[in-house]
């Protein structure tokens, strides 16, 4: 027997997942795209976007809703690349010491932002949009006038026969771009082997220490066989090893600190700070009853997304396919993309978790690949591929802040109508 | 806490009254001091100073000039004696340039040494010599500037006014015939026949010009048509021309049928040789000559008059230039060209006694004149000559001041972000006057942005009465009433007629549009603006792939470099552009009133207030400030915000038409995305709150915005180089005047 009310339930929640799954798999067949050149560059995308989308988990669990403002993170990001290009630093001691730099810039910005945020609750959703917009004019203040004039830089970096910084700053030369994605790069198969392997290890340490039942466990291993199974039968493989086409890698490093990432969301919640932040999130009132600082944690939260955007900016750029720092424009869309991403992973603006982003940023890019490689092979431009995404990342955020109202609302009527009867 | 709060309250108002009373200090010290200026100015002592610093500044141009030329002439003929000598191949270009400056610098410090001395020039003689130039000079500038305004106007009215000029080539031969056709095309040019030799000159070599450029580009087209043919052009390095030439004509069979293909022989024989030597032939400059807008004053021949006068003006030099030379021979050694430009120069300085008291200083004290006074001379000098600045800068501490001693009463009427927009809009002027910028065309300018964004920054108010607080997705509106303008234009509606139909087909498109809209908002009432900022960008997107793949196929309207869609500016030149903005538009003061923007946006704003002052409009009041008592009194508060919500993407529809005619051209795709936080920053700025807007706030709101942004952009291109930094200060005062709206209505809730 089917539970009905479940599956309208799960429909409700995931029907923007579901949407994005069927709108990528459309476009697949009217695009006739190939499966192999479109799984290498969601690999690409994937990878890239992962750890900012990541980085926006902790605000909504403290109630902040998206945090837009995780663009002045890329902003502090910017600023620490462009001081390691400045002092000549190159390949991954360059991303490191701008990782530093965005450290403390990160923590200041984020720290700024969060009082603004404490000021306008229940309107943090437009205030981080609006903050991020009024940085950016600072940023451009900065680029173009006070770096160049009051700070002196490096002739090569600063627009040439006038002041401010150049709106490109080349990459490839001082070796920053795939600085952290080149060190190791991992055949795509080979991490299939190894996750499946890892599922079964798991499997059988917890069967033996008797923390999951043995049909969990059977599940568990069965699924990693399957899955390395799958992965062995020549037609499947040959769309990775490189036999049809170029062999699709893994940059090893950067999924290590994706995965650390998600290992902090979860550790960190469970830790006093982690209980704060979801007693934060789900009553204000309750949380500053029970003597919790209501404003300083949700700083605390603000400080670390911004802090962790910005190390997320750094590895988008690095890994980015063209080598330059576009420097004027590379921070504008990332609030907005990241936000519409892990919305469409199943988030709503006040629950998130880590796989929801992971699932949502790999669903958004399927649909921005696919979306952009149909709309070229139909109407024979990308243009409106773009405009269409535009209009998708829009309205997902539109449609999330409009569930979440409605819900508010249900929930506020439902209590007037329980007060009343009672 | 309270104590605390009170004890740091009292610390700031301490602070503050430090603060204020170090500028009231600072304020008294530069008015006295731009007072004592102008004191200073008045004395008979100053004057005389200024006549010798004018004789110095002569002087010393003379000389330096003298200097100038022998050191360029000592690094010119050294850099040829070293290009000669062996070392030439060893060096690079650095230490090549380096050898060169050296060299002029010794020149240049030697000749210093040699004629820095004038005592030998008799100094009466020059001072009787130089008032005599100052009057006709100034009445000569003055006269060929008029000439010169003349020339220009009809120059590029001539220049758009013809699109093929080789028509005028038929003319060569016969003046008056060209002239005639000229006139026949610019009417204006009858009524100046001074200036026929010049324009018939510029014509006849404009057309040369394109003639040439034709020709060049034909014979490019032949030679690429050619040049394939041939895979090695190199084996026939040896060739003959006429080998070379059967060889073209074999590869471009028309040219042989082609009578003019003697023409073109020589073009590309040398095309083929060149081929042929191996070198990567050199792509043939293909670009046009177009009709060039910049105005060409060589071409000018100035009236008998002004003829007449360039000759005293040269006969009143001579004299002064024969004085220069008695006391310094070398002068009369310069060349020709050098002469002339040290000539250009000294009347430039002798010329600048027209301007006031501080250009006369400064231009003096540029050509090193400053360095003879001493002490407290000098002091005098630059405080009598920066008495207007001093001014300024008294005025703006003086307000400064005035801000920080009175915060209180000040902010607390008017509202903190107002009261610095306002200072800042002062600050602005003043800044405007140091930089000189011309008033009546700044006042112009802000007037054109006032009856540009007036309508659009109405908008919001409707929104903000009826409680959906600041209407984001006024986008909707804006893009219903492109949506009517790209079709009046598709349509060929032109003029008033083009300009009536896309208000009335814009209100008739908002009119659903804004419903649905408001419906949804109904249904999520507390967060409408997060979520009308979203649906009006995601409809604006929506609307980039409608205008995308909308049927309309008048090539005014189509993008013609794909052959499909919409472009992305549209063109109202030569059509309804400026219509509204120009109906009754009057000159007062040098300022040019746009009467009919002006008032058109006067009148919605009248229209606007006698809504609100109707029982309708009160009760839709009622209902966005405190919906439950309006509810209780009878109101139906979702309908009257559904109908504050139309009445704002409305007039959201007719603020873009309107917009885009004072703006010229119509945008569509991702450029009115932004308009919602333009008109909210407006408003805001006005003394609106996300939850309170009257008719005032509006008015107040976009003349102080639209000013400070004027403004601010030609102050900004003025102080600093390179633009770019209005733009930024447009993002900066635009969001952060949001951004304290939110802080304000948000509030700390504990």
């Amino acid at each position: 027997m089917i539970d009905r009310k479940k599956i309208t339930d799960f429909l409700k929640k995931y029907i923007v997942t579901i949407l994005f799954l069927v709108l990528s798999l459309t476009f697949i067949i009217l695009g006739d795209l190939d499966m192999t050149s479109v799984a290498r560059d969601l690999m690409k995308r994937l990878s890239r976007n992962a750890f900012i989308v990541l980085s926006l988990i902790i605000p909504i669990v403290a109630g902040m809703g998206i945090n837009f403002a995780i663009t002045i993170g890329a902003m502090a990001a910017q600023i620490g690349l462009l001081l390691a290009i400045n002092w000549n630093l190159t390949g991954p001691v360059g991303i490191l010491v701008a990782a530093a730099i965005t450290l403390p810039l990160g923590a200041l910005f984020g720290y700024l932002v969060g009082v603004m945020l404490n000021k306008m609750k229940g309107q943090e959703t437009i205030g981080s949009m609006i903050l991020g917009y009024f940085a950016n004019g600072a940023y451009q203040l900065l680029f173009l006038y006070i770096f160049g004039n009051f700070i002196p830089l490096n002739p090569k970096v600063t627009i040439i026969g006038a002041t401010g910084v150049k709106n490109t700053l080349d990459l490839t030369t001082n070796g920053l771009a795939q600085a952290i994605d080149g060190i190791l790069r991992i055949p795509f198969l080979n991490c299939v082997y190894i996750f499946a392997g890892a599922g079964l290890v798991y499997a059988l340490v917890m069967y033996l220490l008797k923390k999951i039942t043995k049909k969990k466990a059977l599940v568990t291993a069965g699924c990693s066989v399957v899955l390395a199974a799958v992965f062995c039968l020549p037609v499947v493989a040959n769309c990775f090893n490189g036999k049809n086409s170029e062999a699709i890698t893994v940059p090893g490093i950067t999924w290590v600190l994706i995965l650390l990432l998600c290992g902090f969301n979860v550790l960190i919640m469970k830790t006093r700070l982690g209980q704060k932040f979801r007693a934060v999130g789900q009553s204000q009132t309750v949380a500053n009853a029970s003597g919790i600082n209501v404003n300083r944690v949700r700083l605390i939260a603000i400080m670390i997304s911004t802090v962790l955007a910005g190390w997320g900016q750094l590895l988008f750029i690095q890994s980015d396919g063209m080598g330059t720092l576009t420097t004027y424009s590379a921070h504008e869309q990332v609030g907005l993309y990241a936000g519409a991403a892990i919305l469409v992973g199943g988030a709503s603006i006040d629950r998130a978790t880590n796989s929801q982003a992971l699932l949502g940023t790999l669903l958004f890019h399927l649909m921005f690949l696919t979306v952009q490689k149909a709309a070229s092979a139909l109407f024979g431009d990308a243009v409106i591929g773009e405009y269409f995404r535009a209009f998708l990342s829009y309205a997902v955020i539109a449609v999330a802040l409009v569930m979440y109202a409605w819900k508010g609302n249900a929930k506020r009527k439902k209590k007037q109508k329980d007060l009343r009867t009672a | 806490m309270t104590e605390n709060k009170t004890i740091s309250a009292k610390k700031t108002e301490a602070s503050r009254k430090i603060v204020s009373a170090v500028l009231f200090v600072l304020v008294a010290v530069l008015l006295v001091s731009s007072g004592l200026g102008y004191i200073v100015r008045g004395m008979d002592g100053t004057q005389v100073i200024l006549d010798t610093m004018r004789t110095d500044a002569v002087l010393s141009t003379a000389t330096s000039g003298l200097v100038d030329s022998i050191a360029a002439a000592r690094r010119l003929a050294y850099s040829q004696e070293l290009r000669k000598s062996k070392e030439f191949r060893k060096m690079g270009t650095d230490a090549y340039i380096e050898a060169c400056d050296k060299a002029e610098a010794e020149a240049r410090d030697e000749a210093t040494a040699l004629y820095s001395d004038t005592s030998g020039v008799d100094r009466a003689a020059l001072e009787a010599a130089i008032p005599g130039i100052q009057g006709i000079q100034g009445r000569y500038n003055a006269m060929k500037e008029g000439e010169n305004e003349v020339y220009a106007a009809l120059y590029t009215e001539v220049v758009d006014s013809i699109g093929d000029w080789t028509e005028f080539c038929d003319a060569n031969a016969d003046d008056d015939a060209l002239w005639s056709a000229l006139c026949a095309q610019v009417e204006t040019l009858s009524d100046n026949a001074q200036l026929r030799p010049g324009m018939i000159k510029l014509v006849k070599a404009m057309a040369e010009k394109e003639i040439a450029a034709d020709h060049a580009q034909q014979a490019a087209q032949l030679w690429s048509s050619a040049s394939g043919a041939v895979e090695d052009w190199t084996a026939y390095a040896e060739a003959a021309d006429e080998e070379l030439w059967s060889l073209i004509l074999e590869a471009v069979p028309s040219l042989a049928e082609n009578e003019n293909a003697a023409d073109f022989k020589e073009e590309l024989l040398a095309s083929a040789k060149l081929a042929a030597s191996g070198e990567a032939a050199a792509e043939a400059e293909t670009e046009t000559v177009t009709a060039q807008t910049q105005v060409d004053y060589s071409y000018i021949v100035y009236s008998d008059q002004l003829q007449a006068l360039e000759k005293e003006v040269n006969g009143a030099f001579t004299s002064l230039w024969d004085v220069l030379i008695s006391g310094i021979p070398a002068l009369s050694e310069l060349k020709d060209k050098d002469a002339a430009a040290l000539r250009e120069r000294i009347l430039d300085v002798i010329t600048a006694s027209e301007g006031d008291f501080a250009q006369q200083y400064t231009k003096y004290a540029s050509c090193g004149a400053d360095k003879k006074l001493t002490g407290f001379t000098k002091v005098k000098m630059v405080v009598a000559s920066n008495a207007e600045n001093l001014l300024l800068l008294g005025v703006a501490a003086l307000l400064m001041a005035a801000l920080f001693a009175f915060w209180k009463p000040i902010t607390g009427k008017m509202g903190v972000s107002r009261s610095i927009i306002l200072l800042f809009f002062i600050c602005l002027m003043l800044a405007a006057q140091f930089y000189k910028i011309n008033m009546s065309m700044l006042i112009g300018n802000i007037l054109e942005r006032v009856s540009m964004y007036g309508v659009l920054v109405l908008a919001m108010m409707p929104g903000i009465q009826c409680g959906i607080s600041l209407n984001m997705g006024m986008t909707i509106g804006c893009v219903s009433g492109l949506f009517a303008l790209v079709t009046s234009l598709n349509f060929n509606i032109n003029g008033w007629a083009g300009l009536i139909f896309s208000i009335v087909v814009g209100i008739i498109v908002a009119i659903p549009l804004g419903w649905g809209y408001a419906i949804l908002l109904n249904r999520m009432k507390g967060s409408e603006m997060t979520i009308s900022t979203y649906v009006g960008y995601s409809f604006v997107s929506l609307m980039c792939m409608v205008w995308m793949g909308i049927p309309y196929t008048n090539p005014r309207v189509v993008n013609l470099l794909i052959g499909r869609g919409l472009r992305v500016t549209h063109s109202l030149l030569g059509n309804y552009a400026y219509i509204l903005d120009e109906l009754g538009s009057f000159k007062i003061w040098g300022v040019t009133v746009p009467t009919g923007g002006i008032l058109f946006f006067l009148i919605c704003c009248g229209l606007m207030w006698l809504f609100s002052r109707s029982k309708l409009g009160i009760s839709m009041s009622a209902a966005g400030s405190n919906p439950r008592f309006a509810e209780a009194s009878g109101i139906n508060v979702d309908h009257m915000r559904i109908l504050g919500t139309v009445l704002s993407t409305v007039l959201a529809a007719v603020g873009i038409v309107v917009y885009s005619q004072a703006f010229g051209y119509a945008q569509l795709y991702t450029a009115p995305r932004q308009l919602g936080f333009i008109a909210a920053s407006a408003i805001l700025i006005g003394g609106a709150s996300v939850k309170k807007a009257k008719i005032s706030h509006v008015i107040i709101g976009v003349i102080l915005f639209e000013g400070v942004l004027s403004m601010g952009q030609q102050v900004a291109n003025e102080a600093v180089s390179g633009g770019g930094l209005s733009e930024v200060m447009r993002i900066m005062i635009s969001n952060g005047i949001i951004l304290y709206a939110l802080t304000q209505s948000g509030g700390e809730q504990k």
